[in-house]
């Protein structure tokens, strides 16, 4: 276990020296801000059903595919390029150590960019006490329940993004495979959102397609955990993914130095 | 010292096989190497060097075979092995953008050693590899190939390990930087066993106490450089600059020891001087008569004279031909 607080340390802080996270995290931030101003501004004219808050939280998801690559691309691809990999295993650490180490970095930076984000509407309710509460800013179901839900999807986006980067030597190849990935799952998540059919239980094509719109359907999910409800299966749909890409990463490294 | 006295050897590998695909990249190598010893491993690209390193070192496992590193059995504990060695890696990757000493302190963490036995530790290794003061501030991605060398071997050494396994770890030197390394493995022996694969044969020839030479997977030659000289070269070779008549050196030293023959003979720059190499099967040195014998030729001057020994070189290419011949007539066999 001291090893893995070793290798959090040590990737948290390459995470903090390189100038390319601190350029992405700035322009990720600034859009942000700048798209939740004007939601905000325009809010009382849109069909938003949702807390203002949740606006915030599609934005960090839908904005992901754009800046996960950038904290998980050099994580394992730059290791593999220098062949700093093999000094790093030739120590008395665990490649399942090595793994665990370098995602819970990423997940706690990407955990901070999440900070900094949710630090708009707090700062907007501290100035605007009374616009705050209008927006729904003081109840704190909602901040949980929205905070909870980016959490999770943060933990299997960046998980994604560690395995894309055990995968190959060069870093914007695995920051192109990271974008595709997460890209392909959002837009599924998105074209599943609100959709309702009926289906014929004998018809093989119609339960495939139920059972991959119930693990697609996070957005759907979202309108629950925008309220302060938390739904256990997408908590678990997002821990699966989680631990099977920690896993199919360590079975890569170990398959490397085979 | 008696049987059971004996100490343990440091590495004890028995009949260890490796393939990648169809490639037999090792084919049942069998050595050992004591407590204290520093052993040369030497071979052509592809005879299986780092590959035989990097299953002491744990880093990947073999197929078959045993192999005790440090009283550990690879079989049973390959990560154990990695809390009693130094390891120095092949072309030695670094993180350019921490500093020597952030660099080192992280190692060191990760090798477990802690507050003050880091601190200590960290500071004698800055010592041995002579990085101490402005360099190790420096960062390493702004070193020259010669400290980054150093900052490599600082870390193999960092956890007082019983045995340093260095992959190459004079290429792209100048002889220099060469010399300092050599000097590092110079303090430390008789404390730490050293397994070095080298391409450079004088280095390992000036360090080793032993060399092991290996060819296709198997070991070829194995001892030390005088009973490697004694296995595979069986001529001993004069050397003498002399000023005087070719015909007549070589009635002198025909005298003396007839079955010396002349290879060749080439003049020293403008002086007249000339250089004569003589090689002789006979095993018993009449160096010295050969010498009394042409000092005392009054139509002869000599200027030097000496015994080349064979060199490793001469050594390393007779123990691989062979092997390399018969690796060679197998592929031909297999694609007729």
């Amino acid at each position: 276990m001291r090893q893995f607080w070793i290798i959090l340390r040590y990737e948290l802080f390459s995470l903090f020296i390189s100038s390319g996270t601190y350029v992405a995290t700035f322009y990720f931030l600034s859009l942000l801000a700048i798209g939740f101003r004007f939601f905000i501004e325009s809010f009382v004219y849109t069909d938003w059903i949702l807390p203002p808050l949740s606006s915030l939280v599609v934005g960090l998801l839908f904005g992901s595919p754009a800046l996960i690559p950038f904290i998980t691309m050099r994580s394992f691809s730059e290791e593999r390029r220098l062949g700093t990999l093999e000094t790093l295993i030739s120590t008395p650490i665990s490649n399942s150590m090595v793994v665990v180490g370098k995602w819970c970095a990423c997940y706690l930076f990407f955990l901070l960019i999440v900070l900094l984000a949710f630090g708009y509407p707090f700062i907007l309710s501290i100035l605007f006490p009374v616009q705050g509460q209008n927006l729904g800013f003081n109840e704190r179901e909602i901040w949980i329940g929205n905070a909870l839900f980016i959490s999770m999807f943060g933990a299997s986006f960046t998980s994604i993004g560690i395995f894309a980067s055990s995968l190959t030597k060069n870093q914007m190849v695995a920051g192109m495979l990271t974008f595709t990935i997460l890209t392909l799952y959002i837009s599924c998540m998105a074209y599943l959102f609100g959709r309702n059919f009926s289906y014929d239980k004998n018809d093989f094509l119609d339960i495939l397609y139920l059972s991959i719109n119930s693990t697609m359907n996070g957005l759907n999910k979202l309108e629950q955990f925008a309220v302060g409800l938390i739904d256990i299966s997408t908590v678990l749909h997002q821990f699966t993914i989680t631990i099977f890409c920690i896993v199919l990463t360590t079975i890569q490294i170990n398959r490397i130095h085979r | 010292m008696s049987a059971e006295n004996k100490p343990l050897p440091i590495i004890e590998v028995l009949n260890l096989k490796k393939k990648y695909g169809s490639i037999n990249a090792l084919n049942g190598i069998s050595f050992s190497i004591g407590k204290g010893e520093i052993v040369g491993f030497l071979g052509p690209n592809g005879a299986g060097k780092s590959t035989t390193l990097k299953i002491l070192s744990g880093l990947i496992p073999a197929d078959s075979g045993e192999a005790k590193v440090c009283g550990v059995d690879l079989a049973e504990e390959e990560g154990q092995v990695r809390n009693h060695i130094g390891y120095l890696a092949e072309n030695n990757p670094l993180p350019e953008d921490l500093r020597v000493i952030e660099y080192l302190k992280f190692r060191a963490l990760l090798k477990g050693l802690e507050g003050s036995r880091l601190r200590e530790r960290t500071k004698v290794v800055l010592e041995i590899c002579d990085l101490e003061r402005k360099i190790s501030e420096r960062k390493i991605g702004n070193l020259s190939k010669g400290f980054r060398q150093r900052v490599g071997i600082a870390d193999a050494l960092l956890n007082e390990p019983r045995l340093v396994i260095l992959d190459e770890p004079t290429i792209g030197l100048d002889p220099q930087q060469s010399a300092i390394t050599r000097k590092m493995m110079e303090r430390l022996r008789g404390e730490v066993s050293f397994l070095l694969s080298s391409h450079i044969l004088s280095e390992v020839e000036a360090c080793c106490d032993r060399m092991i030479i290996l060819s296709h997977g198997q070991i070829v030659a194995e001892g030390s450089l005088y009973n490697l000289q004694e296995r595979f070269v069986d001529k001993t070779i004069f050397e003498i600059v002399a000023l005087g008549d070719k015909i007549n050196i070589q009635k002198k030293v025909r005298q003396i020891d007839s079955s010396c023959e002349l290879l060749h003979d080439d003049p020293v720059e403008t002086s007249g001087k000339r250089r004569f190499i003589f090689a002789t099967s006979n095993r018993d040195n009449k160096a010295e008569d050969i010498v009394k014998s042409l000092v005392e030729e009054p139509n002869l001057r000599i200027y030097e004279f000496q015994i080349t020994r064979p060199d490793l070189e001469t050594i390393f290419l007779r123990a691989t031909k062979e092997n390399w011949e018969r690796s060679e007539s197998k592929n031909r066999n297999m694609l007729t």
